[in-house]
């Protein structure tokens, strides 16, 4: 199976930064701004060479906005 | 898991040894983390007549009961020690990104003691602690530091993967100015008790934590459930893009002037939070008689140009939102500030309400970009700027009564409003230069170094600036200024605050409020001093799990703060039986003065906070404020002795402080 890596649903996504801080790696980055109108930053794999695919960042989701996948 | 660790790590700085240690379930039980595991570790161990500069003195970073869980507005961490600014109990409380990096350390709470004797940074990770020489951050500013050491730990080979959490002081805490705080990722701080001086004094340059351990709830898929409910109604909570700045001095006219005011649901507050930040206040303050002017002796008619501090203003320098970790709520802001900066600086942290108003109405400044680089310097000096600014204000009052001359502000002209000034006097009690090295260490100690009649115009209670909240307006948080054990504080409680929480509703004995009448009909009663008590008692919960301030305004019916004890606890206990966790915990603060035999009845604040004398002009023209009667009945509520104000042997003893263990009634 190829490694699969997290992707994000921002619609339910709070921009809380749980999952940018779980990341063992620090692959994942608030950076995503322009999809509100609060300008808030949203997370984002920043470091996709550093993901190892473990699934981390998903799992500290709350609101499960982070799917694993290609 | 229960969502905490069981453990904590004590570094030694004088001795360089460090040693991790197991705190019993029963301390959690009873006294949650946060806060209170750092009231109950300190309370034990800083041995009486320590010096708070000193190395007798602890230093603790407490992360929350409900930090890393899976909860929401629950990633806060504080800094815990014997305050230099008060000599009692000192705690500060601090956003950002600390609070589930001290728990992926393996931790629930880090406490330096000793002094090292060179400067030292300690570095955590899975592995453990390791102290390492600090000469080459040492002096630099706090935001700068904090970037070097990312960047070092980063690159350094066999480094962590990880990004590292900082917590670093700057030139100020270096420099053991008492008003010093403790900075957290760029610029949030732990401003408050003097937290940064004592890092200070015991050399220590920043804690840089890298860990990696997993934190869990006892009940997951609870937690899960619990966030999802808090976040839709959050993400669901949103102003009308018409709302703008114009909107507060409408609003706050129209409130203030109301007779009487009924609770509102505090989703309504967190709009405006969510939107502006903490500035909504800004001219909402202005205009309800809230905010203080002219170093508390005047009112808005002194400051008509209160409207240059519109959050508007503000927000238009705001590039994007900043959220602490874990929060869904995000009032912070990062700014642009690269016109203002000289080159010092992109970026930095949107100013709070409570800094526009301590260098805005309190001095009469109107110059907003002032305000903005005042805000910068003392987020890098590493200095509190509720302190700095009251000091300011106490200054330019001495020197308009022609107390300090320009031959001691070193040809200065500190007049109200004159911004020049007032910015290049904030530059010297930074640089602890000429009369800044006088002003450095609070209005209080200033006045007494001062003398000349100089302390009627130092505006504290206990040797810490008030807040920028009056309470004449809110004669609860009056009541909290003088008699909580870390007086001068608007975080803890107020008649606001208690009206917005809801606790009526899930804790038996807290009594309902229906509607409260405005200060000038405000009745000392037994019935006040236990909603304060229910209000204290809930923000050490509060703050004893990590929570924000902010999701406590929202009221227990929407930030399911008991819901999420039991998730991560799996305790499954009432909402009364977890009020009597934050009884203990603000009773062992209050214990801790107690048995270093602080004279807590010198907590007053100042006067013209309650109204002695009445003012002549403004929204608060009239009032006084039966404080006294007030502050006894709050002791009394609490079971404290009503005159010296502190706990009794039969209050510590029932609320079984005495039970847990190496906890020993001590008066001092
Ligand atoms: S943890 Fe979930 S809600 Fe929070 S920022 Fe990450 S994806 Fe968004
Ligand atoms: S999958 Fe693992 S390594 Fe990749 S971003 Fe998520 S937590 Fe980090
Ligand atoms: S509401 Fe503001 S202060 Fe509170 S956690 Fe969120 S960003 Fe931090």
């Amino acid at each position: 199976m190829a490694k699969q890596y997290p992707n994000y649903d921002y619609v339910p996504c709070m921009a809380c930064g749980i999952c940018v801080q779980a990341c063992p790696f620090s692959c994942l980055e608030l950076r995503r701004t322009g999809l509100d109108t609060y300008r808030k930053a949203y997370p984002d794999l920043a470091r996709r060479e550093d993901c190892t695919g473990c699934g981390i960042c998903a799992s500290s989701c709350p609101v499960d906005a982070i799917r694993m996948g290609e | 898991m229960k969502g905490y660790l069981g453990k904590v790590l004590l570094i030694d700085l004088s001795k360089g040894t460090w040693d991790s240690q197991d705190i019993p379930e029963t301390v959690y039980e009873g006294l949650l983390s946060g806060v209170g595991l750092g009231a109950y570790y300190l309370y034990r161990h800083i041995p009486v007549g320590a010096d708070p500069l000193g190395p007798d003195n602890i230093l603790g970073f407490t992360s929350g009961l409900l930090t890393g869980t899976g909860s929401f507005m629950t990633g806060r961490w504080m800094a815990v020690c014997k305050s230099p600014l008060t000599g009692g109990w000192g705690d500060s409380n601090c956003g950002g990104t600390l609070a589930p990096a001290i728990k992926q350390c393996g931790y629930d709470a880090i406490f330096f003691r000793g002094i090292s004797p060179e400067s030292v940074y300690v570095y955590v990770d899975n592995k453990g602690p390791q102290i390492r020489d600090a000469a080459a951050y040492w002096g630099m500013d706090a935001v700068e530091a904090e970037k070097a050491l990312i960047r070092d730990h980063l690159k350094a080979e066999g480094g962590s993967k990880k990004k590292p959490e900082v917590a670093v002081i700057g030139p100020g805490g270096e420099k053991l100015s008492r008003i010093a705080g403790i900075s957290n990722d760029l610029g949030r701080y732990a401003a408050r008790s003097g937290v940064g001086a004592v890092m200070g004094s015991k050399r220590l340059k920043a804690l840089v934590l890298a860990g990696t351990r997993a934190v869990r709830p006892s009940d997951p898929e609870g937690m899960k459930r619990l966030s999802g409910v808090f976040a839709s109604t959050v993400r669901k909570a949103n102003l009308p893009g018409l709302f703008t700045g114009a909107v507060f001095p409408i609003m706050g006219g129209l409130m203030g002037g109301l007779p009487s005011a009924v609770p509102l649901d505090g989703m309504l507050s967190a709009m405006m939070f969510k939107k502006f930040g903490s500035i909504m206040n800004n001219t909402y303050g202005m205009t309800n008689g809230d905010s203080p002017v002219k170093n508390w002796d005047g009112s808005v008619k002194d400051f008509p140009a209160y409207r240059a501090l519109n959050p508007d203003r503000i927000r238009r320098r705001e590039v994007r939102k900043y959220h602490c970790y874990a929060c869904i709520l995000g009032c912070g802001g990062v700014c642009d500030i690269r016109d203002l900066s000289g080159g010092n600086g992109e970026h930095t942290h949107k100013p709070e309400y409570e800094t526009c108003m301590a260098f805005g109405g309190l001095v009469l400044n109107k110059d907003l970009d002032s305000i903005f680089r005042i805000n910068d310097t003392l987020n890098r000096a590493g200095l509190d700027t509720i302190s700095v600014g009251g000091t300011v204000a106490f200054a330019v009052e001495c020197f308009e009564n022609g107390i300090l001359t320009p031959a001691d502000t070193g040809g200065l002209e500190l007049r109200w409003g004159n911004a020049r000034a007032i910015e290049a006097l904030v530059e010297k009690i930074c640089a602890r230069e000429g009369i800044g090295d006088l002003l450095a260490d609070g209005a209080k100690l200033a006045a007494e170094r001062i003398g000349k009649g100089s302390e009627r115009f130092a505006v504290h209670a206990g040797g810490q600036e008030l807040p920028m909240h009056d309470p004449r307006v809110d004669p609860m948080m009056g009541v909290t200024y003088s008699a909580d054990p870390t007086p001068g504080r608007h975080t803890t409680s107020g008649n606001l605050y208690y009206s917005q929480s809801s606790l009526w509703d899930y804790v038996s004995w807290a009594p309902k409020v229906r509607i409260h009448p405005k200060s000038q009909d405000f009745e000392p009663t037994e019935t006040e001093a236990l909603r304060n008590v229910a209000m204290t008692a809930f923000k050490m919960l509060v703050d004893g799990t990590g929570s924000c301030y902010y999701a406590m305004l929202m009221g227990v019916q929407h930030f399911p703060i008991f819901e999420y004890l039991n998730a991560a606890t799996g305790w499954n206990r009432t909402p009364d039986e977890y009020m009597e966790a934050g009884k203990r915990i603000q009773t062992l603060r209050q214990a801790f003065n107690a048995k270093h035999g602080v004279d807590v009845r010198a907590f007053r604040m100042h006067d013209r906070a309650s109204g002695i004398p009445p003012a002549s002009e403004g929204h608060n023209r009239g009032v006084t404020l039966r404080i006294d009667e007030m502050i006894r009945q709050y002791r009394r509520a609490w079971g404290w002795d009503v005159e010296t104000g502190l706990p009794t042997r039969e209050t510590f003893e029932s609320l079984g402080l005495s039970a847990l263990p190496g906890l020993e009634y001590t008066h001092g």
